[in-house]
Order: structure tokens, then sequence, then C-alpha cells
């Protein structure tokens, strides 16, 4: 191993214990339980609000008394065809008092979305969004009593219907599998990467800095500094992953194979899963755990590099929110890109550097050539190394070379007025003789 | 094997506008103690970082066993001025993450760390954390790690700050030690004490720049010889008086005047010839206390004569 290795492994081994062997941590790692708690209880809560909210709605139709009969049909026959949700019919009978169709639409207690009156061949439609899915239900209706009407009862269609079992897999579905390889790369950075934007921050408050200047290179401070960090992020990620793996293990022996065959939600699960990324399932996990890495890599090496700059904690709170809009960044570029694989935007995405490995990941989805992820991870590893490369290099110049204090602007502004008396006096001196 | 292990010739570092060192050079015979001696603030620790390659100089350049710095790191131990350990770390680790840096293996550094500490009377804190101790067995652990990997220069900032005297003796004990092993040892302070006794030769930088290089006597001889000179009780002061040289003064009992080394004799046969008599007599070297005090009053002297220059001109005006 050579010394450089070393000295970097030295570092990241103290990053690391330092980090895990601490009550913080444990709270750091059970954090996304509460994420999850919070999420559940939010998720249920708003789906009973829409639940409630969802009973309330209604499209009315206002129609002469014998075509009450052929509408309820139509809306039966068509109802389950229809792919939104359409809200619930309520068909009324034309008299003067009822056929208002604002009054009916503003009338209490209900969301009306749409009111049709009038004669079905030329029906008034009341809507309350323009081009509303439910202005379209409503003339769909009414163009289905005519049409029944005048060609009479028609026999049922009788269709049977039959699956493609492996029909190779949508573009659609690879895209939105991109997405989420994109998302949870994002998740995760977004999560662990930006702690390493105050980890030189210990090492200047205890004054540790120097040693380690002293005793290793810089370089091997900063990626050892980093390596830790990835490694508390592997840690957090492996964790996790056990912990759902052990989940669905125990969820599935709990629940009967007869009865999970049943569920008509399964058979979309399976129908996901066969819906294999473009590179296969085993190469596109695997890239995206590397692709991961890479991006830790990336934007904790630019984060670790603005944090050194910083001198206190609060600079280090300030440029939390910069870095965190940067990753925001970073991850719409990334999924504009996903959602237009071979566009030239999505090549921008997999160029640029802080974007290159989720984009890269979504792109390993639907595009099924593994040489290019070999260049765009070399392409990405080099960046990494050039970012370390400038951070020491400002790094040394900036607060190293701050002499006795480390804060060197305030050394300088010493200096500088020092130099600045120093002036006056010799200028002084000089009219005097 | 070169006889340098340290050559740091012209180094100059600015700060903004302000010379911090000014053409410093630092020549280190292997094997020796070498002291760089200077008022706070003098550039010191800049000088010292410049010669450990930690900043880089803005002139001049720096060799350790005839290379970069940089490329010796293992070779060198060094306890930076401004003390920094981590808190959260146990006594022992924290010097064995030190041998770590410094291409020390872990476990061969634990063990060393123990035998250190035991020596020095620390035994009872090896396993306790560093945020538990006081400063000073923080530093002697510090000090500790930045030898532990037995280097072959080893650069101490102020070593003796912050000690109680056991301590300082301990440490003194310490470095003689590591010299003897065959260590080169290159220590700053500002405390004279220390540097006479154990600094083989040294340098004083006063006001960025190197005032004087050599030894401990070097830097004595400087200054003339002080007499002390007890006549008997009896014996008449004008008669002393004229005995004596121009500048003596009398202080009680005793008379006190410098002399330069070649008027010891002739004062000695005048003494002798007065029949005056002798009660106590002492004729000794100063302290290189006084020698360094005397270098520094000189350099300010300089600078001040601009200041007052100054100070008349406000007065003035």
């Amino acid at each position: 191993m050579t010394p450089f290795l070393k000295n970097m492994l030295v570092i990241a081994r103290r990053d690391f214990l330092a980090i895990v062997a601490t009550p913080t941590f444990l709270l750091f790692l059970l954090a996304p339980l509460f994420m999850v708690g919070m999420g559940l209880a939010g998720g249920m809560g708003a789906s009973q609000l829409a639940d409630s909210a969802r009973g309330a709605g209604r499209i009315v139709a206002v129609v002469g008394a014998d075509d009450v009969e052929a509408l309820r049909a139509a809306d039966a026959r068509l109802r389950a065809s229809v792919a939104r949700r359409v809200p619930v019919l309520e068909v009324r009978i034309a008299s003067p008092a009822t056929t208002d169709p604002i009054a009916i639409a503003r009338e209490k207690g209900s969301d009306t979305y749409a009111v049709l009156s009038g004669p079905l061949a030329s029906p008034r439609i009341v809507e309350r969004e323009a081009d509303s899915n439910a202005g379209h239900y409503l003339a769909l209706l009414a163009d289905d009593v005519l049409r029944s009407k005048a060609a009479g009862p028609l026999p049922p269609v009788a269709p049977k219907f039959e699956a493609l079992s492996s029909g190779g897999t949508s573009i659609a579905l690879q895209q939105s599998l991109g997405f989420g390889a994109v998302f949870i790369i994002f998740l995760l950075t977004l999560l662990l990467a930006g702690q390493t934007v105050s980890s030189l921050a210990e090492e200047k408050g205890n004054k540790v800095i120097e040693i380690l200047a002293a005793a290793v290179p810089l370089e091997s401070v900063f990626l050892g500094k980093l390596l830790g960090f990835l490694g508390v992020a592997v840690l957090f990620i492996a964790f996790w992953l056990v912990m759902a793996l052990a989940g669905g293990l125990i969820a599935a022996l709990q629940i009967d194979p007869a009865a999970l065959a049943s569920v008509q939600s399964a058979s979309k699960a399976t129908a996901a899963l066969t819906a294999a990324p473009a590179t296969g399932w085993p190469f596109f996990l695997g890239m995206g755990f590397v692709y991961f890495i890479l991006s830790f890599l990336l934007l904790g090496a630019v984060f670790l590099g603005v944090g050194a700059q910083a001198a206190t904690v609060r600079e280090i709170q300030m440029l939390s929110l910069p870095i965190t809009i940067f990753q925001v960044g970073m991850f719409s570029l990334s999924t504009a890109a996903a959602s237009a694989p071979g566009s030239s935007l999505s090549t921008i995405a997999q160029i640029f550097p802080f974007s290159s490995p989720l984009a890269m990941a979504a792109r390993a989805a639907t595009d099924d050539s593994k040489a290019v992820h070999l260049l765009a991870l070399g392409w990405q590893a080099i960046w990494v190394a050039f970012v370390i490369f400038l951070s020491v290099r400002l790094f040394r110049a900036g607060v190293l070379s701050g002499g006795g204090s480390w804060k060197f602007w305030r050394r300088r502004g010493r200096a500088a007025a020092l130099a600045a008396t120093a002036a006056a006096a010799t200028a002084q001196a000089a009219d005097r003789h | 094997m070169n006889d340098f292990s340290v050559e740091a010739i012209g180094l100059t570092k600015y700060f903004g506008d302000f010379k911090a060192v000014d053409d410093v050079s630092l020549t280190v015979p292997t094997g020796s103690i070498y002291g760089v001696l200077g008022p706070n603030g003098a550039g010191k620790t800049t000088s010292l970082r410049m010669t450990l390659g930690i900043i880089d100089p803005d002139e001049g350049s720096s060799r350790v066993f005839g290379e970069r710095p940089q490329a010796v790191r293992h070779r060198i131990g060094y306890l930076p001025e401004e003390r920094g350990l981590y808190p959260g770390m146990k006594a022992r680790e924290a010097i064995a993450f030190m041998g770590a840096l410094r291409g020390l293996d872990w476990s061969e550094g634990r063990r060393r760390a123990a035998i250190f500490m035991t020596e020095l009377g620390l035994e009872r804190v090896i396993d306790e954390k560093i945020r538990k101790m006081s400063k000073g067995m923080a530093q002697m652990i510090q000090l500790i790690g930045s030898i532990v990997h037995a280097p072959d220069l080893i650069v101490l900032d102020e070593p003796f700050s912050g000690l109680d005297p056991v301590n300082q003796e301990r440490l003194e004990m310490l470095v003689r030690r590591e010299r003897d092993r065959g260590a080169t040892i290159l220590f700053s302070t500002h405390v004279m004490a220390h540097a006479e006794r154990l600094c083989d030769r040294l340098a004083i930088i006063a006001r960025s720049q190197r005032r004087f290089e050599g030894t401990v006597d070097d830097a004595r001889s400087l200054l003339p010889m002080q007499v002390r000179y007890t006549p008997r009780a009896d014996a008449d002061p004008a008669a002393i008086a004229a005995l004596l040289p121009a500048g003596a003064e009398p202080r009680g009992d005793s008379w006190f005047f410098p002399i330069e080394d070649a008027d010891v004799e002739p004062l000695l046969a005048r003494i002798t010839g007065s029949g005056l008599g002798v009660a106590g007599l002492s004729i000794t070297r100063p302290a290189l206390h006084d020698a360094f005090v005397h270098i520094v009053r000189q350099v300010d002297a300089s600078f001040d004569a601009d200041a007052g220059t100054d100070a008349v001109e406000e007065a003035l005006a």
C-alpha cells in the first residue's frame, strides 16, 4: 500500500470511528424512522381528507324524464371504461324550477364539477373548470344516450381479455425506473453528503489541522475525510437495506402465498419486476450503487472544499442553503434528462460532472450499452480528484498560510495596519529631514 | 550522511504587506539540540512551519535530510505551537493516531504509547479521554505523540510553555534522551534557562530577522564578563574606586563592573598589589538571558529610533 493511501485510511478510520462511536450517530441512523412515521401519518391524513372530499363531489345532469333510464344505463356502461375516476352522477328531471344550471352548480354541500342541461342533442354544460373531464364525460353520456336511442338496444359486447405474459419492457416503465434511480441517489446524497461541509471545522476548531498538515499531504486528509463520511453513508444505507429486507421477509412469511397471488396489486408488482432496465437488474443495481458513491464523492468534495474555507460554525450554517439548492439543481437537471433520453439535454446532464452520476444511472435504465458507464466513471473520478486538488490549493493558500493566527484575513488586516503606520512614520521622518 | 539535518536558507514570508519572516536561515547539525529563541511575534513559528513545508516560503528554500521536507514526513516529529488533539480520543489512541499519521503501525503505536506514558508518570490516564485531562497533561500526550514513531528530526514549538516545573524537567530529560538516541532536535522557546541547559547551538530571531547564530557560549561572550569584587571591610572607598575601572559601582559591600577578557590578569595583579584584600571575588560570563535581552534591545532600539522621531514629530505638531 502506498503511503498516500495509508495516510488516507488513517484519517478515514479516525473520522469514521469518531462519528459512529457516539450516541448521536444512533439518532442519525434512526432518523428515517421519524421520517417514515411522519410520512405515514401525513399520508393517512391526506387520504382521509381526499376520501371525504371525494364523497362530496358530483356531476349533475338535468334531463327530461324519458331520458333518465337511458342516461343511468349509459353511465353504468361508460363509468367502468373511463380511466379517470368520475364523480357521482346525479340525475334530475327537468322542470322550470330546476333548470338553472348555474344555480345547481352553486348549491352548497357538495362540489359540483359540471352540470348538463337542455336538450341532449345540444346540451348546455356548465363546468367548474374549463375543458374539464367531468364536462367531457357528461357530453359523452349525452352522445351515448342519443346513439342508443337511434339504434335501439344493442347486445352488450362480451370482450375476452388476454394478458401478454412477457411482451418486453415498455419504454415508459424503463424511464420511470431511471427516474426512480435518480430520485433515490439524489435523496441519499442530499441526506448524507451535506455533512462533509462541516467536517474540517472540527480540525480547525481544535487545532489538529496543523498536526495533520505537518504529518500527511493535505490531499490525503481531504480524501480520507471524504472516505470516512462515505463509510458512514454506506453503513447507513446498509443498515436500512438490511432492515427493509428483513421487514419484507417477515411480511412475506406472514402472508399466505395463495392470498398474495390473488391480490391484484401482486400482478402489478410482478409487472414492475419483469420490467427490467435495459442493462438488466444486477448491472443496473450495481451501477446505481457505484453512481451513488461517485455522486457522494463529487458533491462531498465540493462541500468539503467550500466548508474548509469557512471560518466559523455560523458561516457553515449559512453555506447549507446554497449547497442544498445546488443539489436540487443537479436533481432537476437529471430528472429532466431522465424523462427525455437521447435528447441534447440528457447528454449535457450526463457530461456535466456533478449531475453525471444521476443522469448516467438513469441512462442505465433505458440504454443497454455498458461500455459508456466505464467512461462515465472514469470521467467522474477525474473530477473528484480535480475538486480535491483545487480545494487543497485554496485551503493551503488561504487558510494555512495565515501564520500565527489561522484567521488569515485578520492577520492580513493587522499587517496592513502595521504597514500603514510604518509607511506614515517613514514619511514623517522624511519630512523632518 | 549529510552533516546537517535541516538546511533552511533565506526563508522569507509575507502576510499581506507585513514581512513576518525576513531572510532567516537555519542550519541544524545532525545529532544536535538546536534552539530558536526570540520574543513573542518574532517569527519563530512561521520559520519553523516553513522549514517543515507546512506553509510555502515566499522566498528561500528548506531541505530536511537533503530532501524536500514533504518527502521525509515519516522521519519528522512535530509539536505545533497551537496544541491540538481530538478531545473525544483516548490518550493511547491519540498517540497511536499521531504515530499512524507518520507511518507507524497502530498496535506498535499503542504499545509505545503505554511505555512513554508510564515513564512520564501518566500511567493513570492511559485510557482516559483527552477532554478529561488538564492542559499540561494533554500537552505531554501530544509531545509523546510527536515522538512516538522515533523520528530522526524532532521539531518542538514552545514545548515548555504551559508545563509545571516537574514536567519541564521530564521534558528536558526526554529531549536529551532522544538526542542520545541519535535524533536531531530543533525547538523554539523564549525561556532562556531551558535553552541554556539544552542547546548545542541556537539562533535568535527578533523582528522577523535572524540576529544571532552560534553556541550558547558564543552568545554569552557577546557581552563582557562581569566582576563582583568584595574588598576587606576596612578599605577606603576612594582608594577602591581608583583601583577599579571607571564603570565600577558599589552595591552593599561589593563592587560590580564589566571586564574585557584581556584585562582579567592585570586586574588581579592590581588587586593583590593594592593591599585592599579580597573578601570575595567572582568573574563570570553573563547568562544567556542577558545576551538575549541585549540582542533584542539593540534590535528594538533601531526600530524605536523611527518611532522616537515619530513621537517627537507628534509632540511638535
